[in-house]
């Protein structure tokens, strides 16, 4: 390469147009709904609020440390879009997720930044990996011994009037667990670790998280090792035990009864399933429209089914986008990962980006009736403060990455260049 | 770092293939089931889109409106009683106790889910509420309520539950289509829904109940193409064939001697069928059976109908025995069976049975028109042929003859079912047909629940349905 052509790796400028779109589609929604029928402050306020939360996390954060524009813009993108089909159901409804999912959302923006620092300057991470994973260790059996059972799973807990996920925080933990194990050859602390979260999650039977538990480690495994045999021997092992829960438990029939039928067991356990299945359908190519359609007849609208409520009221063309957006999302997870130059890193964005892209799927797969639903939420869209953090922090911990990576290119090119000015070398002779 | 980075290019695949198939799955199921979906009975946004849009109105095929929404916005529909409990399956209820009827299913239309965004917009503009599209079905309203007059008031059907499904064999639309007993929609009283009967079961499309003898099509069908020679066979029946421990009978122990196929056809000699049917074996059968739409995902564009099922397991060389004649746990709806006879006649191809002649918005733009669609070829041309010359037979000389019509040749093929409802066995009448006339392509199926004899019960009605056919249809 001739030394002329070594150009800086210039820190990725914030695409204005992407971003100045997003938030003119946030500002425009919100204005709607607000504008519609009644004058609502809430929806004023949230006009102005999100796009500007959405501006604080795409152009003004990305100033101090160098980001992957496109990444950030999709994953504040789906929060936003969370933010705003859950104000749209709280329509008349007497509830204020819209409001709380923004402020989650804010909370998110606190938490990604976090985790961006913590990926970037901390230098010694082994006494820190032990004691996150003590931590969460305990973190997630609380629910065993102080939680509340919610839709059919004991894995909430409440702590001063808020309600709290364990697992969703606890997944942070198995990433940096996993990838720092991993990294450093270690096998059996991290297999403990994933074992015991697998046996804690399911006896509280929170088995749609379980198998993102289980997927995530077994990839995670693959990337690390590339060892065929023994992740064919994990696979065996899951179905194994997929088999052996679906004959031992009997909600566990229930589900995938309700999944090859749903309608014959409408009036009970497949009303859920159906509900869905009748809104997708009614959105049609085009959706009913924002702030329309009765979403509200779903069970857990604002959390399982959210994707359901987004195909009713944009339409399943707009329900394809967003899974192409995840698409998105995993593809420069995917080159973050291949860019890193410490096995660490590399592990830990590899991983985020599996476990996101599992999550997905389990959920919508799950809507859209190809596999039996499980409750867990959907990444960054869901209504619920744990899990809308914890994708975000998930987010802080690719960025982060990406940003040690932005720096390592930056160095290698100050070096290369003051090799080329110090030796002067004829630019012919460079390969 | 090389290879940890193809094994990271590897898992990204992975991950991004599953949401594909996610996606793809979404569209497809979606494109395949969602007009089912959305059209349930159970769904609550239509039923709310009621207030906000004027529902269209129904009309059958010579113009007569059967549904309309009056100034209250209220389902009205024919003011002749007689007339309006004719159609009531065909349309459905206010209260949607009859399922998938033209007023539920075909709601996208009626209540204007159809339009588009620009007319959406001139409406909102326009100050009137919005009204939905005018659909304008195949249907003839009064045949419909000739045939329920027949059954209401024939000797044999009387009180009776049953149905009947009158469709071209060419294209495929269908022109009657009813389920006894009726009720009044604009009346629905305590007596109906607590009738043992269950008036709110459109048994045209819901009913599977075993076909008898009228399968004897099918099991010919795969006589005629499974078994070389089989028209010159010689079957014996002595009125009882031995099947392990068990008799074949005939209905009414008739005893028949030495038959031929064509003959055992005529009679309609179970004897002889259940002994065709293990000479085929049961896969053999099977596999025609679902040539002809048994065993099938039916999804019609126009029409919700229960699928039709041929057994696929306990089967024992009893039941295969059985299943030549239609029995063992065969079922079909009507319709289906209609579209059998209806194959036949149409040299082996099975139409898609179609109930929507046209839709049109209240600004005239069409929105659909009438089109015939086949759903498969069922049996070779020359079979259909040698299946058409039996089903001459039947009319003409056989079990059927009750179903003649001066002036017409009318082919067609009896069928008295053994049932057994609430462990008292009863015998369901049947009689599928159809007019052997090009420029009369019609075929029907009658079936009267509890009804005795095929030939004596159902063939008289469709005699009436052909002898209007013939009166009305005829190309002047």
């Amino acid at each position: 390469m001739k030394a002329s052509q070594l150009r800086a790796p210039s820190r990725r400028h914030p695409d204005r147009r992407l971003v100045s779109a997003m938030m003119l589609f946030f500002f425009s929604a919100f204005l709607l709904i607000a504008l519609k029928g009644e004058l609502r402050w809430q929806g004023f306020a949230l006009a102005v609020a999100v796009p500007l939360l959405i501006y604080i996390a795409t152009m003004w954060l990305p100033r101090f440390f160098p980001a992957d524009k496109l990444l950030l813009s999709i994953a504040n993108f789906l929060c936003g879009l969370g933010v705003l089909v859950l104000y749209s159901t709280d329509l008349d409804a007497g509830t204020s997720r819209g409001l709380q999912q923004a402020i989650y959302y804010s909370v998110g923006i606190a938490a990604m930044l976090f985790c961006i620092l913590m990926v970037r300057y901390v230098r010694r991470w082994r006494l820190l990996i032990k004691i996150i994973g003590l931590g969460a260790a305990g973190l997630i059996a609380l629910p065993l011994a102080i939680g509340t059972e919610m839709n059919g799973a004991t894995n909430w807990i409440r702590v001063a009037g808020m309600s709290l996920q364990p697992s969703e925080v606890v997944k942070l933990a198995l990433l940096l667990v996993l990838s720092y194990s991993m990294s450093r050859r270690h096998f059996w602390p991290w297999l403990i670790f994933t074992g015991y979260c697998l046996g804690v999650l399911m006896l509280q039977k929170d088995l749609g998280t379980a198998l993102i538990y289980y997927m995530t480690a077994l990839m995670m495994y693959f990337a690390a090792t590339g060892n065929l045999a023994m992740t064919g021997v994990g696979l065996l092992g899951g179905a194994g035990a997929a088999v052996l829960g679906y004959n031992m438990f009997s909600h566990v029939k229930v589900r995938v009864a309700i999944w090859r039928n749903p309608w014959m067991y409408y009036e009970k356990a497949g009303y859920q399933i159906a509900q869905i299945l009748m809104a997708i359908a009614s959105g049609g190519l085009f959706g009913v429209g924002l702030g329309l359609g009765a979403p509200r007849v779903i069970p857990v609208y604002y959390t399982d089914c959210i994707f359901a409520v987004i195909c009713e009221q944009f339409g399943i063309i707009f329900g394809i986008l967003v899974l192409v957006m995840y698409g998105i999302l995993i593809l420069r997870g995917a080159s973050i990962a291949i860019s890193a130059r410490h096995g660490f890193h590399a592990l830990l964005a590899m991983g985020v980006t599996v476990m996101l892209g599992v999550q997905t799927f389990v959920i919508i797969g799950g809507v859209l009736k190809l596999i039996p639903l499980t409750g867990v939420t959907m990444p960054f869209v869901s209504y619920g403060g744990t899990s809308l953090v914890s994708c975000m922090a998930m987010i802080g911990l690719l960025q982060g990455v990406a940003s040690v990576n932005q720096d390592d290119m930056e160095y290698d090119y100050e070096i290369s260049r003051s090799l080329s000015e110090q030796e002067d070398l004829p630019s012919a002779g460079w390969r | 770092m090389k290879q940890l980075h193809t094994r990271f290019r590897v898992l990204t695949l992975i991950v991004l293939g599953l949401l594909l198939v996610a996606g793809l799955y979404g569209v497809y199921s979606v494109n395949l089931y969602g007009r089912r979906w959305f059209s349930n009975s159970k769904n609550t946004r239509y039923q709310a889109a009621k207030n906000n849009v004027i529902a269209g109105d129904i009309i059958d095929r010579n113009g007569v409106v059967l549904a309309t929404t009056n100034a209250d916005g209220d389902r009205v529909y024919q003011n002749n009683l007689k007339a309006r409990r004719a159609v009531v399956h065909l349309l459905g209820d206010r209260d949607g106790n009859v399922a998938n009827g033209v007023d539920s299913f075909q709601a996208n239309y009626l209540l204007g889910f159809e339009t588009s965004l620009a007319e959406r917009i001139t409406s909102l503009f326009s100050n009137q509420t919005r009204r939905g599209d005018n659909v304008t079905l195949t249907v003839d309203s009064v045949l419909c309520t000739r045939i329920v007059n027949a059954f209401e008031n024939g000797s044999g059907t009387k009180g009776k539950s049953g149905a009947a499904v009158v469709m071209n064999y060419k294209t495929g639309a269908v022109i009657a289509l009813v389920s006894l007993p009726v009720f009044d929609p604009q009346d629905i009283s305590e007596s109906v829904k607590t009738d043992a009967r269950h008036p709110f079961w459109n048994r045209a499309l819901q009913s599977t109940l075993a076909p008898g003898s009228t399968f004897k099509i099918i099991t010919t069908a795969s006589a005629l193409e499974n078994l070389s020679g089989i028209t010159d066979y010689t079957f014996n029946c002595t009125g009882a064939t031995k099947v392990l421990d068990q008799y074949i009978h005939d209905y009414n122990m008739a005893q028949h001697g030495k038959i031929s196929l064509e003959r055992a056809f005529t009679v309609s000699c179970n004897n002889a069928f259940a002994q065709c049917a293990l000479m085929l074996g049961d896969s053999a059968l099977r596999k025609t059976a679902e040539d002809f739409g048994f065993n099938a995902n039916f999804l019609f564009r126009d029409i919700v109908v229960e699928n039709s099922v041929y057994p696929t397991t306990n089967r024992n060389l009893v039941e295969v025995a059985w299943s030549g004649a239609g029995q063992s746990q065969i079922a079909a709806t009507p319709l289906h069976m209609c579209m059998v006879a209806a194959a036949v006649a149409n040299d082996g191809v099975m139409m898609e049975p179609r109930l929507l002649l046209q839709v049109k918005s209240p600004a005239g733009v069409t929105r659909l028109r009438f089109s015939s669609k086949e759903y498969r070829r069922v049996v070779t041309e020359d079979i259909a042929k040698t299946l058409q010359s039996y089903m001459l037979n039947v009319v003409a000389s056989g079990t059927g003859t009750a179903a003649r019509v001066s002036g017409l040749t009318i082919a067609g093929k009896t069928g008295s079912a053994e049932a057994s409802e609430n462990g008292v066995n009863t015998t369901n009448a049947w009689f599928v047909g159809y007019i052997d006339d090009d420029s009369l392509p019609y075929a029907c199926c009658i079936l009267v629940e509890d009804g005795g004899g095929g030939g004596s019960v159902a063939a008289p009605i469709a005699s009436m349905i052909f002898q209007y056919i013939k009166d009305n249809f005829a190309t002047k």
